[in-house]
C-alpha cells in the first residue's frame, strides 16, 4: 500500500543515472512541448526517448491558429508575461526563421457609444506593445482613420471610428514540431510515433518511475522501456497519460477547450481582421500561408481526442461574427476545417476565454510518484521557454551544469538561407513549388534538391494543390518519420487544398507504401481513410463550389479506389471473396 | 404532327433519352449547357456502384456476377459505339491507383482484365506525374485479383513518349496525339520491342489511346497482344471519347442539337414552353430532365447562409436548388430517410456534416439529392433521368437505362 505522504526517497535517488535504465527521460507526447523537451534535453546531453502516440503535431500542435504572439493579452495585468513571450518569439524566429511569416492585424473599431474612448484606450494598449515589438522584430502599430481603415481592406463593413494595425507572426506548427523532432534525434534522441504509453510504471513500495511500457499501434508489439524520469507532455490527453502512472486523473488536470478553424482557399485578404462573435468573443480572419483561416471557438470538450470533428454549429457561429465585419466571407470559398483541443490550465467556473493561456510544471513528488513530471498548459508561442523550464528542472535532478541553449542554436533547415528562385532553376521546378519548399525546409531544401538531382522523376508534383512534388514525400518518409499519407499531409500540407486530396491522396500512398516496403493496398487504405477523414472536415463548411467539388470527390474516388470505409480498413475480407472468387471459376 | 419532346442535358442520360424517343418517332432536339459529368467519368461503366457490388457478393460469398441487361441498353451502347458491354460478364479494369476493379462495362480503350487470365502484362515507364509504371505495377501485382488469377505485373522501359514536352503535356492531348496512324505505328514499333523483351502477353499503358475514339483494338492488332489503357478517375480522354460518339449518335439519328442553357420551364395550356438564355423559347409536348447532378452543374448545394452577407440568412430557403426553374420537386438524404429539399428546420440550412459523403450502404447527401420521380415521371409531360434524379446510383448504365425510360415514357 502507498503511504499518502511523499515517500523518504524522493530525494535519495539523486543523482538519477542508475545503471539499469535504457534511457535518463521518456517523454510522452510528440506535440509542441513534447518535442521541445526532447530537443533541449538532448542538447544538455541527456538521453531520451519520446513516444507519441498519433504523429507529431497530432494534437493541438498542429491545429492551431498557428500564431507565435507576443502575448499581447497579458499586456494589462502581467506586462512581464509580454515581455517574455515577446522575447521568446524573437528567439524562435531566430532559429526558425524559415517557418516565420508576419501577419499584420487589422483591427476594426466601429462607432458604437463610448467607440472615441475605446478607440483612444486602444491606442494606448498598443502603444504599450510598441515597446516590446523591437524583440521579435514587430512593426509598431499604426493609428488609422475610417478612411485609411478602408483603403488597406475594402472590404470592412460598418460605421467605423477608426482602426488600429499591430504586428504578430505566423509559423506551421507541424513543421515546428517536426523540425524539433529531428534536431533532438541528430542529437541522440529515440522518437517513436504510432506508440502510445499503455502504462508508466512504478516502484510499489517508494513510488519511483520504473519504466513505461509501449504498444506500437501498427504492428500491435508491446515494448517496455527503463528509466527513472517521465514526463507527460501529452497535452490535452494530460489526465489520461497521469492515469496510466496509477495517479488520480486530477493530478495532472486540464480544461479541455476544443477550437475549430474554418479554411479558405486563398488569402482573401493582406491583414488578419479582428471581429468579435455574437457572444462577445474575438475572433479573426487571418491570411495563413497560401490560404486563409477563420478561428476560433472555445468550447469544453469531452469527446474522443483522437478523433476530433468540427461541426455546422461551430462554423455558423464563426461565420456569422465574421461576417459582420467582413461580409465578403460569406461568398469565399471554404475547402476545410481543422479542429484541436487546447490543454488550458484547470480552473472551474470561468467562462473558457478567461482561461490563462499559461503552463505550469507538476512535479509529482508530492503524489507519490517520483520522478514523474507533467507539464500542463502552454502555447506553441511559449513551447521553447516551457521546455527550457522543464529541462531546467532535469537538468537539475542529473547533476548537469550545462544551460539551455535551444534560443540559440537553430532548428534544422534555420541555418542559413536558400534561395527559392535559384532553386526552381536548377531542378527546372515551378518557382512556386520552390517557394513552398523552402518556406517548409529552409537549408535542407537543399537536401530534397540533392535527392531529385539524382532522380529526376522525383521532381513531378504530386500535389498540384500546395504543390508538393514527389522528392519531398520520399524525404519525409526516410527523414521526418512520416509513416502514412495523413503525415505527409501534416509535414508537407499534401492534399489540403481545394481539390481535397482527390488527385494527389492514392499517388502519395502508392510512395509511402514502397518507401517502407509496405503492401501497396495499404498505402491505398491510407489513401482512403485520408480522403474520407478531409471529406468529414470539410462537410460543415461545404458551399456551391466545394460541394461541386465534393461530388466530383466522390465520383473519382470510387472510379479508382472505392468509397467504402469498411473495405478500406477490412482487407482480409476482400482476399477472401478474390480466393472464392477463383474457386468458383475454377 | 410528330410529338415535340426537347431533352434537356446532352449526358449519357439525355443522349440515351433522345435516342430512344427517337426511335418512338418523335421530334427531339437536344438542349445542352456544356460538360457534365459523362465528359469527366474514367470510361468504367457500371450499372450499380463496383464496390456495392462486391460488398454484396461479398456478403452472400459469391462472386461478384454480371447482371443482365435490357436489349435496348445493348442497342444503344452499339449505337453509341464507345463501350465494350459483354451480355454475361463483368469487365475487370486496372485503375491508376493501382487497383483492379469490376466493372459492368467499359470505354473500348481500357483494357480488360477479366479475360485475361495468367497474363504478363507490361507496363511502359514514362516520366509523367500521374503514370508510376514501377508503383502502379507493384499495386496491381498485390491485388487480390490478381493473385487469385495469376496476373503478373511488370514496368519497362519502353520509350512511348515520342516529345521530351509530352511529359507534361495533358492525358487528353496525348491521347489525340495517337488519333493519328503515323504516331500509332511508331508506338507499336516501340511496343513490339517491348513485349519481346519483357516476354509480355499484354500490355497496360496510361490513358492515351485516342480522343476521337479509341484506339486500343488497332493498336492491339498492330502490336500482337492486347493494349489498352488504365483508369484514370477524372479528367481521362474517355470523356472526350464520349462526347465524339454522342456527336457522331446524335447526327446519325437527326436529334437537333442547341448550345445553350434552358432557364425556366411553364405550363402552357397543354403544352410546356422552355425558355433559354440565348435563343428563342420553344413550345413542346414532352421535356426529358436530364440536367447532371452537382457535378454536371444540374443541381447545385446552397446553404442559406452563403452570400447572405447580413448577420442572418435572408430568409428560409431550400439548399438544394436546380439550375433552371420548373414544376417538380427536389429531395436530399440527410439522416437515413430522403426528405424534401426545400426549407428546414435550420435557417442556415441542413446540417450535412457526417452524411455529405456516402458511408457503408448509406449514400451521401452530396449524392442522393435530386428530382423526385415516380418511375420516370417527375411531373406532367416531365420526365427526368441521370444524376439529377433523386436516389439513384449514380453510374452510367443507370443514366443510360433512365434516360431511355424517359425518353420512351416522353
Ligand atoms: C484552436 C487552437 C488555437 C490555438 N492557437 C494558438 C496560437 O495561435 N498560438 C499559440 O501559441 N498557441 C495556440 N494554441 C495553443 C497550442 O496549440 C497548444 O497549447 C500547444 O500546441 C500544446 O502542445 P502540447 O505539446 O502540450 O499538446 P499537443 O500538441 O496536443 O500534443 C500532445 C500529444 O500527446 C500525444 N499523446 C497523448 N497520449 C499519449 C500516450 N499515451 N502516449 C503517447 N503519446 C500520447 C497526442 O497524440 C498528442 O500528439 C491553440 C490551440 C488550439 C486548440
Ligand atoms: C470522375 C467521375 C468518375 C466516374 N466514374 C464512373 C464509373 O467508374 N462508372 C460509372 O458507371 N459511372 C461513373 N461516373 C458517373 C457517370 O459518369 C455519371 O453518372 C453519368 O455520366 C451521368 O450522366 P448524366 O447524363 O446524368 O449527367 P451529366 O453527364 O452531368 O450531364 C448533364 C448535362 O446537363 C447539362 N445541363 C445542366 N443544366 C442545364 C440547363 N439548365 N440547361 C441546359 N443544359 C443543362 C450540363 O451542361 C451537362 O452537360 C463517373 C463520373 C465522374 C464525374
Amino acid at each position: 500500500m502507498k503511504t499518502s505522504r511523499p515517500p523518504a526517497v524522493a530525494n535519495a535517488i539523486k543523482p538519477k543515472r542508475r545503471p539499469e535504465v535504457d534511457v535518463d527521460v521518456i517523454v510522452i507526447g510528440g506535440g509542441v512541448n513534447g518535442v521541445g523537451v526532447a530537443r533541449d534535453a538532448s542538447m544538455r546531453g541527456l538521453s531520451v526517448a519520446l513516444f507519441e502516440r498519433n504523429d507529431l503535431a497530432f494534437g493541438a500542435s498542429g491545429n492551431s491558429s498557428g500564431m507565435i504572439h507576443g502575448g499581447l493579452r497579458y499586456l494589462t495585468y502581467d506586462p512581464q508575461v509580454t515581455e517574455s513571450s515577446c522575447r521568446d518569439s524573437g528567439h524562435i524566429q531566430a532559429i526558425a526563421p524559415h517557418l516565420l511569416f508576419r501577419i499584420p492585424f487589422l483591427v476594426p473599431v466601429d462607432s458604437r457609444r463610448g467607440a472615441r474612448i475605446l478607440f483612444e484606450l486602444m491606442d494606448g494598449f498598443f502603444e504599450a506593445y510598441d515597446g516590446y515589438q523591437p524583440l521579435k522584430r514587430g512593426k509598431s502599430h499604426a493609428r488609422l482613420s475610417a478612411d485609411e481603415v478602408r483603403k488597406l481592406e475594402p472590404g470592412i463593413a460598418g460605421d467605423l471610428v477608426g482602426g488600429m494595425t499591430f504586428d504578430e507572426w505566423g509559423i506551421d506548427g507541424a513543421r515546428l514540431c517536426t523540425e524539433n523532432a529531428i534536431d533532438a534525434i541528430e542529437r541522440g534522441a529515440k522518437v517513436f510515433t504510432g506508440c502510445t504509453v499503455e502504462q508508466i510504471q512504478r516502484r510499489d513500495d517508494t513510488g519511483e518511475v520504473l519504466g513505461v511500457v509501449y504498444r506500437d499501434r501498427t504492428t500491435g508489439v508491446i515494448g517496455r522501456m527503463k528509466t527513472s524520469v517521465v514526463i507527460n507532455a501529452t497535452g490535452a490527453w494530460a489526465p489520461i497519460t497521469a492515469a496510466l502512472g496509477g495517479l488520480p486523473p486530477e493530478r495532472a488536470r486540464v480544461r479541455p477547450g476544443k477550437g475549430i478553424h474554418i479554411v479558405f482557399d486563398r488569402r482573401l485578404t493582406n491583414y488578419a481582421i479582428a471581429a468579435r462573435t455574437i457572444d462577445g468573443r474575438q475572433i479573426f480572419l487571418e491570411p495563413w500561408q497560401n490560404m486563409s483561416i477563420v478561428g476560433t471557438t472555445d468550447d469544453d470538450y469531452y469527446g474522443d481526442l483522437d478523433d476530433v470533428r468540427s461541426t455546422s454549429e461551430e462554423v455558423r457561429y464563426l461565420m456569422q461574427g465574421m461576417a459582420r465585419v467582413f461580409p465578403q466571407i460569406r461568398s469565399a470559398r471554404a475547402i476545410g476545417t481543422y479542429a484541436g483541443v487546447r490543454p488550458s490550465l484547470y480552473a472551474f467556473g470561468p467562462s473558457e476565454d478567461n482561461l490563462s493561456r499559461d503552463h505550469k510544471i507538476v512535479d509529482h513528488t508530492r503524489d507519490g510518484a517520483p520522478g514523474l513530471y507533467s507539464m500542463v498548459g502552454g502555447k506553441l508561442a511559449s513551447y521553447r521557454l516551457f521546455a527550457e523550464e522543464m529541462t531546467d528542472v532535469l537538468s537539475e535532478l542529473f547533476g548537469r551544469g550545462v544551460p539551455c541553449a535551444t534560443h540559440k542554436s537553430p532548428l534544422p533547415g534555420g541555418d542559413a538561407v536558400c534561395d527559392a528562385l535559384t532553386l526552381a532553376t536548377r531542378l527546372e521546378i515551378d518557382a512556386v513549388a520552390a517557394r513552398r519548399l523552402v518556406y517548409r525546409h529552409g537549408s535542407r531544401a537543399e537536401r530534397i534538391a540533392e535527392r531529385i538531382q539524382q532522380r529526376p522523376r522525383e521532381a513531378v508534383t504530386v500535389c498540384a494543390c500546395e504543390p508538393v512534388l514527389e522528392g519531398e514525400i520520399r524525404y519525409a518518409v526516410k527523414h521526418e518519420l512520416a509513416r502514412t499519407v495523413a503525415d505527409v499531409s501534416r509535414r508537407t500540407r499534401l492534399g489540403l487544398g481545394a481539390c481535397g486530396g482527390m488527385r494527389c491522396a492514392a499517388r502519395c500512398g502508392q510512395i509511402v507504401a514502397e518507401e517502407q516496403g509496405l503492401p501497396p493496398r495499404e498505402g491505398l487504405r491510407q489513401a482512403s481513410a485520408f480522403l474520407l477523414r478531409q471529406a468529414a472536415m470539410r462537410a460543415p463548411a461545404l458551399g456551391p463550389e466545394q460541394a461541386r467539388q465534393d461530388a466530383l470527390g466522390i465520383a473519382s474516388m470510387r472510379a479508382e479506389l472505392g468509397v467504402d470505409a469498411e473495405d478500406a480498413e477490412d482487407r482480409d475480407e476482400i482476399e477472401a471473396t478474390a480466393k472464392s472468387s477463383v474457386e468458383a471459376t475454377a | 404532327m410528330k410529338r415535340r419532346i426537347v431533352v434537356i442535358g446532352a449526358g449519357i442520360a439525355g443522349v440515351a433519352a433522345a435516342w430512344s424517343a427517337r426511335r418512338r418517332g418523335c421530334d427531339v432536339t437536344i438542349v445542352s449547357a456544356g460538360a457534365g459529368a459523362s465528359a469527366l467519368g474514367g470510361g468504367a461503366v457500371d450499372d450499380v456502384p463496383w464496390e456495392q457490388l462486391v460488398r454484396s457478393s461479398r456478403a452472400l460469398g459469391l462472386v461478384p456476377r454480371a447482371r443482365p441487361l435490357s436489349d435496348d441498353l445493348h442497342a444503344f451502347s452499339n449505337d453509341l459505339g464507345a463501350w465494350s458491354l459483354a451480355d454475361d460478364r463483368l469487365a475487370w479494369v486496372a485503375t491508376i491507383a493501382g487497383r483492379l476493379r469490376p466493372a459492368r462495362g467499359r470505354d473500348h480503350a481500357l483494357l480488360d482484365f477479366g479475360a485475361l487470365g495468367g497474363a504478363r502484362v507490361m507496363l511502359p515507364r514514362a516520366e509523367r506525374a500521374s503514370w508510376d509504371a514501377d508503383a502502379i505495377a507493384a499495386g496491381l501485382s498485390d491485388d487480390p485479383f490478381a493473385r487469385a488469377h495469376r496476373i503478373t505485373f511488370i514496368a519497362a522501359d519502353v520509350p512511348v513518349l515520342r516529345f521530351d514536352e509530352e511529359r507534361r503535356v495533358a492525358d487528353g492531348d496525348l491521347a489525340l496525339r495517337h488519333d493519328g496512324e503515323a504516331r500509332l505505328a511508331w508506338l507499336a514499333a516501340r511496343l513490339i520491342d517491348g513485349v519481346k523483351h519483357a516476354a509480355a502477353n499484354a500490355v497496360l499503358v496510361g490513358p492515351w489511346l485516342g480522343a476521337a475514339g479509341s484506339r486500343s483494338e488497332a493498336l492491339s492488332k498492330l502490336v500482337g497482344v492486347p493494349v489498352g489503357e488504365a483508369l484514370t478517375g477524372v479528367g481521362s480522354p474517355a470523356g472526350q471519347r464520349f462526347e465524339a460518339a454522342r456527336g457522331r449518335l446524335l447526327a446519325a439519328i437527326g436529334a437537333r442539337v442547341i448550345d445553350d442553357r434552358v432557364t425556366e420551364i411553364d405550363r402552357d395550356g397543354g403544352a410546356l414552353a422552355i425558355t433559354l438564355r440565348h435563343g428563342a423559347s420553344l413550345l413542346v409536348d414532352g421535356i426529358v430532365l436530364a440536367l447532371g447532378g452537382l457535378i454536371g452543374g444540374g443541381l447545385s448545394y446552397e446553404p442559406p447562409d452563403h452570400r447572405a452577407a447580413a448577420d442572418l440568412p435572408s430568409g428560409v430557403r431550400a439548399p438544394f436548388v436546380l439550375s433552371l426553374r420548373a414544376p417538380v420537386t427536389l429531395v436530399a438524404h440527410v439522416g437515413a430517410d430522403p426528405s424534401t429539399a426545400e426549407a428546414t428546420s435550420s435557417l442556415h440550412g441542413p446540417d450535412i456534416d457526417v452524411a455529405a459523403w456516402p458511408r457503408g450502404d448509406r449514400p451521401g447527401t452530396l449524392e442522393s439529392a435530386g428530382i423526385r420521380c415516380n418511375g420516370a415521371r417527375a411531373a406532367e409531360g416531365i420526365t427526368a433521368a441521370g444524376e439529377v434524379v433523386a436516389g439513384r446510383p449514380r453510374t452510367a448504365l443507370e443514366a443510360a437505362a433512365a434516360g431511355i425510360r424517359a425518353g420512351n415514357e416522353a
